[in-house]
């Protein structure tokens, strides 16, 4: 995928060039299916977009807000289950209603332990993140009776796509989901972008860079945390929703650390602090793991060697590539 | 009635032993933090390491005193090589990146443990002097279990001395509350953080042998201690070793005393007891830091 554009994160400046590249972009993806029949890349690059937007809601954390949290995607795994279960004992029609509903529910999840969370320091904050996190993987996990444990949820209804009364196609359809998928993470993106950019978003990047000074200006630091805290995982909820939609199973497998650790990565490989770049490194992790995991079973060392590599050479991420040639043609 | 007064003997014992366990572990990652304030994520990676270590010196003949020996040593020598490699670089960069870091070393360092022992359950061979039963108060107890808190309290008092008595102990003390005068007094202080986080490894890796034998020996089990570490860690004051001491037994009761009356979901409970604590006491049990 090309997705060398960068879209300015704070600036305010109009940049035609960046606008255009972003609605080619939109616009390839959208006709990518109708170009190409090819139904295992449609499937591969829906799971790229969805893990792009879990990528995206833990970069508002963690490259805005500063807080680390290391299992973003138990939030992600939380709703997915939700949505699941909704559709499979109360509505199976219902696709709607069935998100909201998970989206609630991961909400509700997510607030006393955000509020325990912020109350804590920057590293408690990241160390209660890992406890929590393996806290619902464990409930998962045994919970036999609702979750159906180690097997996953499985027997997923079909429910149809609608807007308004409008019937736009069944969901058992790759192309369809691949489209709704689209559309969605779109919609996120330019949200998220809107709110990052709002005085809310510079309150957040106020607490990332001197916590003690933000809050003698008088900006109720906690209360900041918990917010930032609340869109991210409202984000990845909706991450979790399309995922259930995308796959028709849920499994612990998707809540574990392990998985936790790749989407960290895709942060890392992108750049925190850059929303695109949290979708440039999804779609490259994704390609990557897809890649190797044909070829060796010890995923698990290349992983913990690209981290380190990351962090030991590479901080800023692929988003900070343009800096640092910029920074080299300078010298 | 005497059943009931022998299990509750059996579960007072086993309590001890795991926040035994649970308080070496903890302490290393403590002194690691005092020290260099680095939070080590792989440490329950070592932790499952010395477990490794112990149960192929031990399989290859080596005797099982010796081993307890040699492996902290081991560890520790991992320790210093990932301290000189990859840590070194990171002490004047943000927090967030030595998380990330020591994350990624965790993976890899669980990677290299399924590759090179596999995913198959382990079992240390006990000497057969430790594998019998001893009777105690009427019940009847494992050898071994008795020995691991001999072995915990041992350490234990080894490291109050050095901390306490010897001039490195002094140094390090000093180090965890004013770094720069230290460094003035004419101390390397990077000779410091290289020797905290060595003796840190070595006490995941001496919890790691210790606790070998009680269970099985399996890629999972340093998962589970890194999370149970960071729960006494969290409780306790971070850097506070002390703390880190109260939180350990607190949790290691409340972790087999649930273990035994609900089976399935005990960690849940420990889990929500840990939120209560935080919420009323955000810094923990005993304030951050404290570090004697």
């Amino acid at each position: 995928m090309n997705s060398t554009t960068s879209i300015p994160g704070i600036s305010k400046r109009f940049y035609p060039l960046k606008i255009f590249a972003v609605i080619l972009i939109l616009c390839s993806l959208a006709l990518f299916p109708f170009i190409s029949d090819n139904r295992f890349y449609i499937s591969l690059i829906t799971e790229m977009m969805i893990y792009g937007l879990l990528a995206m809601s833990l970069d508002v954390l963690l490259g805005y807000t500063g807080l680390l949290s290391f299992m973003h995607n138990t939030y992600m795994g939380i709703c997915a289950y939700a949505v699941g279960l909704f559709l499979i004992h109360i509505s199976p029609t219902s696709l709607w209603l069935a998100c909201f509903a998970g989206v609630v529910f991961t909400s509700l999840v997510a607030l006393p332990v955000g509020w325990v969370q912020v109350r804590t320091g920057g590293l408690a904050f990241a160390l209660l993140t890992l406890a929590f996190g393996m806290m619902f993987y464990t409930i998962v996990w045994k919970w036999y009776a609702v979750t159906g444990g180690d097997d996953g949820l499985m027997g997923m209804p079909n429910p149809d796509i609608t807007l308004f009364g409008w019937h736009l196609g069944s969901s058992s359809d790759p192309v369809n989901i691949y489209l709704f998928t689209l559309t969605v993470v779109t919609i996120c993106f330019f949200l998220t972008r809107r709110i990052i950019n709002s005085p809310f978003g510079a309150v957040l990047e106020a607490i990332r860079e001197n916590e003690d000074r933000a809050s003698f200006v008088g900006i109720n630091v906690r209360r900041y945390k918990l917010l930032g805290w609340m869109l991210a995982c409202i984000l990845a909820s909706i991450a979790g929703a399309l995922f259930i939609l995308y796959k028709g199973y849920i499994g612990p497998s998707t809540m574990s650390a392990f998985a936790g650790a790749g989407v960290l990565m895709m942060v890392l490989l992108g750049g925190m602090g850059s929303l695109w770049g949290a979708f440039a490194g999804a779609f490259i992790f994704i390609y990557i793991q897809d890649y190797i995991s044909t070829m060796t079973e010890h995923w698990e060392i290349f992983l913990g060697l690209f981290v380190i590599f990351l962090v030991l050479f590479l901080p800023t991420g692929f988003a900070g590539l343009g800096d640092y040639f910029k920074r080299f043609r300078k010298a | 009635m005497s059943g009931t007064f022998s299990i509750a003997i059996d579960l007072l014992l086993n309590s001890l032993v795991l926040s035994g366990v649970f308080l070496i572990v903890a302490m290393g990652l403590n002194i690691i933090y005092g020290l260099s304030r680095i939070m080590n994520m792989s440490h329950g990676a070592l932790y499952a390491v010395g477990a490794y270590i112990g149960y192929s010196l031990v399989a290859t003949g080596v005797n099982y005193f010796a081993a307890l020996i040699i492996t902290p040593i081991l560890v520790g020598i991992i320790g210093l090589l990932i301290e000189r490699t990859i840590i070194l670089p990171m002490r004047k960069r943000s927090m967030v990146y030595t998380l990330i870091l020591t994350y990624g070393l965790m993976f890899f360092l669980d990677g290299m443990i399924k590759h090179i022992w596999g995913n198959r359950p382990r079992f240390i061979e006990l000497p057969e002097f430790m594998q019998g039963m001893i009777s105690i108060l009427g019940t009847q107890y494992p050898v071994y279990r008795l020995m691991t808190l001999f072995m915990i309290a041992a350490i234990m008092i080894a490291l109050m001395l050095l901390l306490s008595k010897t001039k490195a102990g002094i140094i390090m003390r000093a180090a965890s509350t004013i770094p720069e005068m230290v460094s003035c007094m004419g101390i390397n202080m990077s000779y410091v953080h290289m020797g905290a986080f060595m003796l840190g490894c070595a006490m995941a890796g001496a919890a790691g042998i210790i606790a070998g034998p009680l269970t099985t020996i399996d890629p999972l089990m340093g998962g589970e201690m890194l999370i149970s570490s960071f729960v006494v860690v969290v409780i306790g004051g971070l850097g506070s070793l002390r703390g880190a001491v109260i939180a350990a037994i607190l949790i290691g009761f409340v972790q087999t005393f649930t273990e035994f009356f609900i089976t399935d979901l005990a960690m849940v409970i420990v889990f929500i007891m840990m939120a209560v604590i935080l919420a009323f006491m955000p810094r923990g049990l005993l304030g951050e830091g404290k570090f004697e």
